[in-house]
C-alpha cells in the first residue's frame, strides 16, 4: 500500500474506504453503504455513527461510506444531515446498506432558538422569523444586520448613512414602539445579551423574537424586540475546511445633474437680475465636476477561513475572516479583522461545557458627511456630499498659488469638497472581544442545571484632524485635532433550571433562572487647536498652542433578574407558554427600582386534530394568540438624580471652575412599558410546499419618557429635557410570510419566499397632549421645526408652509399667500390662517415618513450545479424630505438642470418651480416632500457548483464560484440621490436614537451598486 | 461527579451577588453636600457668570435682539426671529427670546444655588460675604435685564421647589426693589478693586446701582434722577480708589489685546480663552460683518449691518465713527469703499458701512469669522457713568455737572488713536469735532441721550435707553434713522413673555399687553 497521503483536505474518506475495503475484505465486521436523497443524488458528508459507540465517519461526494461495526448482529447505524430526518437502521448482519435520506421539507421539527432554550419550530406560540445562514450570506455585508434586510416579515433594516464604509444599520421591529428612546433590538448573541454581531458567515441562524411572548422572558429590555444570533458549531464527523472569499467592484448608484460653469454662471447672473442687480455674475475660471471628484470606484475584498469538526466529545467551529471595503468616496474606507470559535465538550453523560470566543479589530477612516454642524464647523462645511452638490462649478480645486480653493463665491464660506474629502482625517478604530463560557449539568433525568459567565470589552477610539490647509474650517486656528475614547466592559452571569417531564399526553418544560449583568462605560477626550505642523495628524495634541477642554466619564450599570417560562403541550394540539421577568436595574430611579414583565399564549394545532388529521392537503395548520408585557430601559445611568453641570469657565486669564443646576431628582421615572397582543395563524399546504404565515399585532407602549416634563424654564435648570413618563404610543400592523417551492424535480427547482409587513403608529398621549416639535435639518438651516408630534397622528410627521405653486403675479389666488415681499414667480403656499401673509401660523403636516408597508421578494432557482437568485425588497408609501433640494433650491449653490430649466420666468409661466432668487429662504414646505416609495433590486446571483468529478482533481469537496450584483436597479420616483434615506438633522448624535426624525435626505454617503465575485470551497 | 456539582455552585453563587442597585455616580456633580468650603460658592457664582458670555445671552441671541430692536442697526437677514426683532413685530414665540430667557433664568439659579448653599459653608463672613455679594450681584445684573425686557416676571430668589411651578409674576417695580437689595449688599460686601473687571467690584455695584436708578427713573421721576447722580457721583469721587478712567484711545475699549489693562471698563464678561462647547460662545462678530472680507478668516455673516443714517449721525472727524464703523474693507484681496461691498455677491451684503466694535481686533483666541472671541465685553464702562451721571444732573437741575461730565467724554473722542482702515493700522490725528460744549451751554436730556447714542454705539445700551425714555415715536417715526417702523406701538418697549412659558405657567398671564 502506499502510504497515506498527509494533506488531509484530499478526498480522504474515498480513499480510506478504498483501503479498509483491500485489507479487511472478508472481515464480517464492514458495513459500506451509499446514501441519496429521495431523488437519487448522492448527498456527501452525511454522518454516519454505530448507534451507542465512538464508531463514526461520514460520505464521500459519491454518498458512500464505510464503516466497520463491532456487532454487526445487534448494532445500529444512524445516519444524519444536516436538512433531513435522521433515520436509524440496524444492522442485521447486513454488509450493503444503502439508504435513501428524506428531506425535513419544512424543518418543522428543527429546533429554534428562543430566549434561554430551544423550541421545536411547530412548538412556537410566539411570533418568531428565522433567517437562515444561507439568506445572511448571499452576498458579502459588513454588518450581519445588514443582510437582514427584507428578509424577514415586520423587520425593518437601513443604514444610517448610504453606503459608507462602517455605517452604522439601524434595526427596527414592528414600528416606532416609543418616541425618543432607541427603538433598537436587543441583540443576543449565543446568549449573550447586548453583543456585537458576529460576522454573517459565522452565524448559523438568526432567529427575530417579535411578540411579547417571546421577548418577555428579556423584560425591560424587550420591547423592541430580539434578534437572537447563534454562531456556527463543528459538528460530529470529518473535520471540514472551508474558504469563502468575495471581491466586489462598488460604483455610486447616482448623481445628481447639476449644472456646469458656464450654466451656473447663466443661473446666477438670472438670480441677482431677479434681485434688481444687473450686474453679470462674475464667472470663474474653472468648470469643476465636484461630485466627479469626490466619487471614485470602491470595492470590497473578504477572505475567511474556518475549520471544523468534532467527535463524540468534542465539537469545535473555529474561523478568521478578513473584510476590507475602499468606499465610493475618496478616502473612506473600512478594514476588519474578525475571530470566532466555538467549543463544546460532553465531558460525561450529564456534563457539557462550552467556551465560544468572538475577537475583531476594526479601522475605519471616514470623510465628514451628513452635515451636523458639530465640532464649530457651519454652514454646512463639515458635508462633503453636499458640498459637492453646492460648490461653485466655476471655482477651481487648487488656486494658483497651489493652495486649496475655498472661495465658494455664493452661499457661507466652505472649504471646497475635494479638498475636505482628500485632507480631513477620521479615523475610528474598534477592538471587540467576548468571551462566554458555559456548563450544563443534568442533575436528574429532565432536570438540567446551566451556568454561564460571560464577559465582553469593547473599545472604540476616534480621532479627528483638520489640517491648518482647510482654510475655513481649520486655517483660522492653525489645525485641530481631537481624540475620544470610548471603552465598554460588560460581565454576565446567568444560572437556571430547566424541566422537563411528561404527563400523560402533555409535555410539561419548566425554566427558572436568575442573571447579573453589569455594563461599565468609560470615556475622556481631548482636543487641541494651533499646531507647529500639520504632520502630527491627532498624535501630539501636546504640541498644540491652545488645548481645548478635555473631557472624561464613567457610567455602570447593573441590572439583576429573576425569570422563568412554563410550556406544556397537550397531545401535540394544545399549547401553552407564560413567561415572567423581573428586572430590577440601577439605573432606574429611586422609588421604581424593580420592574415584572409578563406573558402568556396559547397555540392550537388544528391540523393534528382527528378531523383535519386525514385532509392531506392540509399539512400543517396552526393558530397562536399572545399576550404580554414588555419594557424598555431608555433610562440612562444616573438620569433620574439630581445634577450640577459643570461648565467651561475662565476668569482673568485662567481656567476656573464652574457649576450650575442642569437637573432635579427625579424620583419616580421608569422605563417604557409596552402591552403587546399578537394573533397568529401558520399553515402548510400539500407537504409543505405551500407555508403561509400571518401574524397581527397590537402594541400600546405607555409611560414613554419625553423631555421637559413641563418644569417652567425659570427654575432654571439647565437641562431643558428634564424627563417624565407621560407619552404613549399606539403600533398596529400585519405581517404575511409566504416561502413557496414552486417546482421542486431532479434537475430544476424553484422556490418563491415573499414577506411583507403593514405597521400603522399612532401618537395616544402627549405631556398635556400638547404639540411636539424637532427638527431634522441642518443646524445651518437655522430652523428649529420640521417635525411633529401631535396626538392622533403617526410619529414624526414633516410640519412646515403647504406648498400651492407658483405666485403668477395679480391678485392672490384664494387661501393662498407668498412670503413678505412676494412678486410674480415667488413661492405661494396657502394661507391657513387666512392672515393674507405667510407666517409661522401657516404651517400644517406636509407630509408622512412613515411607510405603509415594506417587503421582500425572493426567487431562487437551481438547475443542475447552476442556481439563480433574485432578491427584491421595498418600501411603499413613505415620505421623504428632500433637504438636499432645498438647498439647491436657494440660489446660494449650484443647483441641478431641472430646477434651473423648470424655473418660472415671465415666459415660462406653467410650472410648478418658483423664479430663482425667489424671496424663500430655505423654507421647509411641502415644496420639498416626495414619495419615498421604491422597489429595488437589492440582489441578483448566479452561482455555479462545479460538479464533483471535476472537484475530485483538485482534492476539493466542494467548490461553488457565484457573481452577484447589488442594488442594480431601483424603481422609485424620488428626485434625490437614494430613496433609502437617513439624515438625522444638525446637532447631536443622539438624534440617530429619536424615532421622531425620520425621512430626510441630506449628505447621505450614497448607496452603491455592487457587483461581486465569490467563491466558496470546501476541502 | 461531586466535585463538578461544586464547581457549578461555586460559579453560580459567588458571581452573582446580590447588588443593591444603588447608583454611585463617580466624576458627576451630586448637589448633595456640595458646599463645604467658600470655594464651593465660588464654583456656582462662576457658573453664573459664565452664562452670560453664552451665544443664548451677550454671545449673540440677547445682544443681536437689543441692537436690532433699536434705531441703530438694521436686519440683513430674512430669518423669521430676526425680522420680528427688528421690525417690532416680535410674537410670543420668537426664537430669540425662547433662547435668552432660559439662559436668563440659569444665571439667576446658579446665583440662588450659591447664595442659599453658602449657608451650609462654615465659614468667617468677611470670607463667605464676597463671595456671596458677588452672588448676589450677578443676580441682580440678570433680573435687571429681565425687568427691562419683560415688566414684571416670574421672580426667584432661591433654588425652584415645586411650588414654584406656578407662581405668579411679580411687579415690576418688587424685582427692581430686590435688584437694589442685591446691589446695595454687593456694594456693601464687594472689594473696592478686583484682580479683573469680569469680577464685580464695589464700583461695579455702585455703577449698576446708578444706571438702575436712571432707569427706574424713567421721564420725570425727579428723586430717582437724584439716586443716580448720587450713586454715579459717589463712583465718580472714588474713581481714583476703584481705578477708573477713561481709555485714552477708544479703540482700545474694542480691542481684545487692549481691554484687559484699560481703566475704563467697570463690570465686563470673561470671554473664554478658547472656545466654549455646544456653539456656547461669541458670535457677535461674524454677525456684524462683512461679507467676503477677507479679515478673521472667512469674512462676517452680514446680518446686523446698521443702516446709513447711522454713519452719518457722528461727525465725520469723530474718531468714534472711525472706530464704531467700517467703511471699507479687503474683499478677495482688492480694498473696497463702502459702495461696493456687495461685490462679494452675497444675498445680503449691503452696500453700507458695517459695525466695526467687534471685528478689527477680535483677538488671539477667535477662530473662523471671528468667531470665539477672547475680548472681555464691557457691560458698564466709565463713560457710560459718567453719562449716567450727566443725564441725572440734567433732570435734577445740575448743569455744571452735566457739561463737565459731558465735555469728558467728549474729550476723549477727540483724541485720535490708533485704528485699522481696511485691516491697516492708521494713525487718527486728534480733531475739533465733537467739539468742546461751551460752559454757557444748557445741556438737555436729548443731549446726553444722543451723546450715548454715539458713544456706546452697538453695545446693545440703546434698545434700552429708547424703552426707558419713551423714544419710540421718534426714533421709529419717519425721521427714523431707519425710517419708519410702522409697526411700532408703546407696548414693544416690553417683549412678549414666551409663549410656551404661560402654557407651563397659565399663572404667569396674562401676556404683557400688545402681543
Amino acid at each position: 500500500m502506499q502510504k497515506t497521503n498527509p494533506n488531509k483536505f484530499l478526498n480522504i474518506s474515498t480513499f480510506l474506504s478504498c483501503m479498509l475495503f483491500a485489507m479487511f475484505t472478508y472481515a464480517q465486521t464492514t458495513v459500506t453503504g451509499k446514501v441519496v436523497d429521495e431523488q437519487t443524488e448522492p448527498l456527501l458528508g452525511v454522518t454516519v455513527l454505530i448507534k451507542g459507540s465512538s464508531g463514526a465517519t461520514t460520505t464521500d461526494i459519491d454518498g458512500n461510506y464505510s464503516i466497520s461495526v463491532a456487532n454487526p448482529d445487534s448494532a445500529t447505524i444512524i445516519y444524519s444531515y444536516v436538512g433531513y430526518a435522521t433515520m436509524e437502521v440496524p444492522v442485521n448482519n447486513q454488509s450493503v446498506i444503502n439508504v435513501t435520506l428524506k428531506e425535513d421539507l419544512a424543518l418543522l421539527d428543527q429546533i429554534v432558538v428562543v430566549g434561554y432554550g430551544g423550541v421545536k419550530k411547530s412548538d412556537i406560540t410566539g411570533s418568531v422569523s428565522s433567517v437562515s445562514s444561507k439568506e445572511l450570506s448571499a452576498f458579502p455585508v459588513l454588518d450581519a444586520a445588514q443582510a437582514l434586510q427584507g428578509r424577514a416579515a415586520g423587520v425593518v433594516v437601513q443604514s444610517n448613512n448610504g453606503g459608507e464604509p462602517g455605517a452604522p444599520i439601524s434595526i427596527q421591529i414592528r414600528g416606532n414602539t416609543s418616541i425618543n428612546a432607541s427603538s433598537a433590538p436587543l441583540i443576543v448573541v449565543d446568549g449573550f445579551m447586548g453583543a456585537t454581531m458576529p460576522q454573517a458567515s459565522d452565524i448559523e441562524s438568526m432567529e427575530i423574537l417579535k411578540d411579547a411572548s417571546a421577548t418577555a422572558i428579556y423584560g425591560s429590555r424587550g420591547s423592541n424586540g430580539v434578534v437572537l444570533v447563534t454562531t456556527k458549531k463543528g459538528r460530529n464527523g470529518k473535520l471540514v475546511v472551508e474558504y469563502n472569499t468575495n471581491y466586489s467592484i462598488q460604483n455610486t448608484a447616482n448623481e445628481l445633474d447639476l449644472l456646469n460653469a458656464d450654466q451656473f454662471a447663466a443661473y446666477q447672473t438670472q438670480i441677482r437680475a431677479n434681485n434688481g442687480n444687473t450686474t453679470a455674475y462674475p464667472q470663474g475660471p474653472a468648470n469643476t465636476d465636484w461630485q466627479d471628484l469626490i466619487y471614485t470606484t470602491g470595492s470590497t475584498k473578504t477572505h475567511q477561513f474556518s475549520f471544523s469538526g468534532g467527535s463524540d466529545k468534542i465539537n469545535f467551529y473555529a474561523s478568521a475572516n478578513y473584510f476590507d471595503q475602499e468606499g465610493i468616496v475618496i478616502n473612506s474606507d473600512f478594514e476588519r479583522i474578525t475571530f470566532l470559535s466555538n467549543v463544546d465538550a460532553q465531558v460525561n453523560d450529564k456534563l457539557k461545557l462550552g467556551l465560544n470566543l468572538f475577537g475583531s479589530l476594526g479601522t475605519k477612516n471616514g470623510i465628514s458627511t451628513q452635515s451636523t454642524g458639530l465640532g464649530g464647523i457651519g454652514g454646512g462645511g463639515d458635508d462633503v456630499i453636499s458640498l459637492a452638490m453646492r460648490y461653485a462649478p466655476d471655482q477651481p480645486v487648487f488656486n494658483d498659488d497651489g493652495t486649496y480653493n475655498s472661495g465658494n463665491t455664493v452661499g457661507d464660506l466652505v472649504d471646497n469638497p475635494f479638498a475636505i474629502a482628500s485632507e480631513r482625517i477620521d479615523e475610528t478604530k474598534e477592538d471587540n472581544f467576548r468571551g462566554n463560557f458555559y456548563a450544563n449539568y443534568e442533575i436528574i433525568n429532565g432536570l438540567e442545571f446551566k451556568t454561564t459567565l460571560g464577559l465582553s470589552s469593547e473599545t472604540l477610539k476616534r480621532g479627528t484632524f483638520s489640517p491648518s490647509i482647510l482654510e475655513v474650517t481649520a486655517g483660522a486656528v492653525n489645525g485641530r485635532a481631537a481624540i475620544t475614547n470610548a471603552r465598554e466592559r460588560s460581565i454576565l452571569n446567568e444560572n437556571y433550571l430547566t424541566y422537563k417531564r411528561d404527563i400523560g399526553k402533555g409535555k410539561l418544560t419548566l425554566l427558572g433562572g436568575i442573571s447579573y449583568q453589569k455594563t461599565t462605560t468609560e470615556a475622556f477626550s481631548a482636543a487641541g487647536n494651533d499646531f507647529l505642523s500639520d504632520s502630527f495628524s491627532f498624535y501630539n495634541l501636546g504640541s498644540a498652542n491652545i488645548l481645548l477642554p478635555a473631557s472624561s466619564a464613567k457610567s455602570v450599570t447593573e441590572i439583576q433578574s429573576q425569570f422563568g417560562r412554563a410550556n406544556f403541550d397537550w397531545d401535540d394540539k394544545y399549547l401553552f407558554t407564560a413567561t415572567v421577568r423581573r428586572d430590577g436595574a440601577s439605573n432606574f430611579a429611586k422609588n421604581e427600582k424593580y420592574a415584572i414583565f409578563p406573558s402568556a399564549a396559547i397555540g392550537w394545532k388544528v391540523s393534528n386534530e382527528d378531523f383535519l388529521k386525514d385532509v392531506n392537503a392540509i399539512s400543517n395548520l396552526k393558530l397562536r394568540a399572545s399576550y404580554g408585557v414588555t419594557g424598555n430601559p431608555s433610562i440612562a445611568a444616573y438620569q433620574s438624580l439630581a445634577e450640577y453641570a459643570s461648565l467651561y469657565a475662565s476668569s482673568n486669564g485662567e481656567t476656573v471652575s464652574a457649576a450650575t443646576p442642569d437637573q432635579p431628582a427625579n424620583p419616580d421615572l421608569k422605563w417604557e412599558s409596552s402591552y403587546q397582543t399578537n394573533l397568529g395563524l401558520d399553515l402548510g399546504l400539500l407537504k409543505n410546499r405551500f407555508i403561509l404565515s400571518l401574524d397581527y399585532y397590537n402594541i400600546d407602549t405607555k409611560d414613554i419618557i419625553l423631555p421637559n416634563n413641563g418644569i417652567p424654564e425659570y427654575f432654571g435648570y439647565l437641562n431643558d429635557g428634564i424627563l417624565t413618563n407621560l407619552g404613549e404610543v399606539n403600533n398596529k400592523g400585519f405581517e404575511l410570510a409566504l416561502t413557496s417551492r414552486n417546482i421542486n424535480n431532479e434537475n430544476f427547482s424553484w422556490t418563491t419566499n415573499f414577506n411583507i409587513s403593514f405597521n400603522k403608529n399612532k401618537v395616544v398621549a402627549l405631556i398635556n397632549d400638547a404639540d411636539v416639535f424637532a427638527d431634522g435639518t441642518p443646524s445651518y438651516f437655522s430652523h428649529d421645526q420640521s417635525t411633529i408630534l401631535r396626538v392622533g397622528e403617526e410619529v414624526g410627521l414633516f410640519w412646515g408652509y403647504d406648498y400651492a405653486g407658483v405666485y403668477q403675479g395679480g391678485a392672490l389666488p384664494a387661501g393662498t399667500a407668498t412670503l413678505a415681499g412676494g412678486v410674480a414667480g415667488d413661492p405661494l403656499f396657502r394661507d391657513i390662517d387666512n392672515s393674507g401673509d405667510i407666517t409661522e401660523d401657516d404651517r400644517t403636516t406636509i407630509g408622512n415618513p412613515n411607510p405603509d408597508y415594506t417587503f421582500g421578494f425572493t426567487n431562487n432557482f437551481s438547475y443542475k450545479d447552476f442556481d439563480f437568485s433574485i432578491f427584491f425588497q421595498g418600501s411603499q408609501g413613505g415620505d421623504i424630505f428632500n433637504l438636499t433640494n432645498v438647498q439647491l433650491a436657494n440660489g446660494d449653490a449650484n443647483t441641478t438642470v431641472d430646477n434651473f430649466n423648470n424655473a418660472w420666468t415671465p415666459t415660462n409661466t406653467n410650472t410648478n418651480v418658483p423664479r430663482v432668487g425667489n424671496n424663500s429662504n430655505r423654507e421647509i414646505s411641502s415644496r420639498f416632500v416626495e414619495d419615498g416609495s421604491y422597489i429595488r433590486l437589492k440582489n441578483v446571483a448566479l452561482g455555479y457548483n462545479v460538479p464533483s468529478e471535476l472537484l475530485s482533481k483538485f482534492r476539493l469537496e466542494r467548490l461553488r464560484l457565484s457573481v452577484s450584483a447589488q442594488n442594480l436597479l431601483t424603481i422609485t420616483d424620488y428626485s434625490g440621490l437614494d430613496p433609502e434615506a437617513s439624515y438625522f438633522g444638525g446637532g447631536s448624535v443622539n438624534n440617530a436614537k429619536r424615532n421622531t426624525i425620520r425621512g430626510f435626505d441630506f449628505g447621505n454617503y450614497p448607496t452603491s451598486r455592487t457587483v461581486t465575485f465569490s467563491l466558496n470551497a470546501t476541502f | 461527579m461531586k466535585t463538578y456539582k461544586l464547581l457549578l455552585l461555586l460559579i453560580g453563587v459567588s458571581i452573582m451577588g446580590c447588588s443593591d442597585l444603588e447608583e454611585d455616580p463617580v466624576g458627576r456633580l451630586s448637589p448633595d453636600g456640595f458646599f463645604q468650603t467658600p470655594q464651593d460658592i465660588q464654583t456656582l457664582v462662576n457658573g453664573a457668570y459664565t452664562h452670560a458670555i453664552n451665544e443664548k445671552f451677550w454671545g449673540r441671541k440677547l445682544s443681536v435682539a437689543l441692537m436690532l430692536r433699536s434705531d441703530m442697526v438694521d436686519l440683513a437677514s430674512n430669518e423669521t426671529r430676526r425680522m420680528e426683532m427688528n421690525d417690532l413685530t416680535t410674537l410670543g414665540n420668537n426664537g430669540m427670546i425662547s433662547e435668552f430667557w432660559p439662559k436668563t433664568y440659569q444665571g439667576i439659579a446658579a446665583a440662588n444655588e450659591a447664595i442659599v448653599g453658602a449657608e451650609d459653608v462654615d465659614a468667617d463672613d468677611v470670607v463667605k460675604n464676597p463671595i456671596i455679594a458677588q452672588a448676589r450681584f450677578i443676580r441682580a445684573f440678570y433680573y435687571f435685564h429681565l425687568v427691562r425686557q419683560f415688566g414684571d416676571v416670574p421672580y426667584l430668589d432661591r433654588p425652584a421647589t415645586v411650588a414654584d411651578a406656578t407662581i405668579g409674576k411679580t411687579p415690576a417695580a418688587q424685582v427692581y426693589e430686590n435688584i437694589i437689595a442685591d446691589l446695595e449688599y454687593a456694594k456693601e460686601w464687594l472689594p473696592d478693586t478686583q484682580v479683573t473687571r469680569s469680577i464685580p467690584s464695589k464700583g461695579a455695584a455702585s455703577s449698576y446701582l446708578a444706571l438702575v436708578y436712571l432707569t427706574m427713573a424713567g421721564t420725570n421721576d425727579t428723586a430717582m434722577f437724584q439716586k443716580a447722580f448720587d450713586e454715579a457721583e459717589e463712583v465718580i469721587m472714588n474713581e481714583g480708589l476703584y481705578g477708573y478712567d477713561l481709555d485714552l484711545d477708544f479703540q482700545n475699549l474694542f480691542n481684545a489685546d487692549e481691554i484687559d489693562a484699560s481703566p475704563e471698563p467697570i463690570f465686563a464678561l470673561d470671554y473664554n480663552n478658547f472656545e466654549a462647547p455646544n456653539n456656547g460662545y461669541d458670535q457677535i462678530a461674524p454677525m456684524t460683518g462683512i461679507r467676503g472680507d477677507d479679515r478673521n478668516s472667512g469674512g462676517g455673516w452680514s446680518v446686523a449691518v446698521p443702516s446709513f443714517a447711522v454713519y452719518d449721525t457722528w461727525n465725520a472727524s469723530d474718531y468714534r465713527r472711525a472706530v464704531s464703523m467700517d467703511d471699507g474693507a479687503s474683499i478677495n484681496g482688492n480694498l473696497e469703499f463702502y459702495t461696493n461691498f456687495t461685490v462679494s455677491g452675497h444675498q445680503f451684503a449691503k452696500n453700507r458701512p458695517y459695525i466695526a466694535k467687534y471685528t478689527r481686533y477680535p483677538g488671539a483666541f477667535a477662530r473662523g469669522n471671528a468667531r470665539a472671541t477672547s475680548h472681555n465685553y464691557s457691560m458698564l464702562r466709565y463713560a457710560e457713568l459718567l453719562l449716567i451721571a450727566a443725564e441725572a444732573a440734567v433732570e435734577i437741575g445740575n448743569n455744571t455737572a452735566a457739561l463737565t461730565y459731558m465735555n469728558r467724554v467728549r474729550a476723549r473722542a477727540r483724541m485720535g488713536g490708533t485704528t485699522l482702515v481696511a485691516g491697516v493700522t492708521t494713525t487718527v490725528a486728534p480733531s475739533v469735532e465733537p467739539a468742546e460744549l461751551p460752559m454757557t451751554y444748557m445741556v438737555t436730556a436729548n443731549d446726553v441721550l444722543e451723546e450715548r447714542r454715539l458713544e456706546l454705539a452697538f453695545e446693545g445700551k440703546r434698545w434700552y435707553d429708547i424703552a426707558r425714555r419713551q423714544l419710540g415715536a421718534t426714533a421709529f417715526g419717519p425721521m427714523g434713522l431707519e425710517g419708519a417702523k410702522s409697526d411700532f406701538s408703546t407696548t414693544d418697549y416690553l417683549m412678549p413673555l414666551p409663549a410656551d412659558e404661560l402654557d407651563r405657567n397659565p399663572n404667569l398671564l396674562p401676556q404683557n399687553p400688545g402681543y
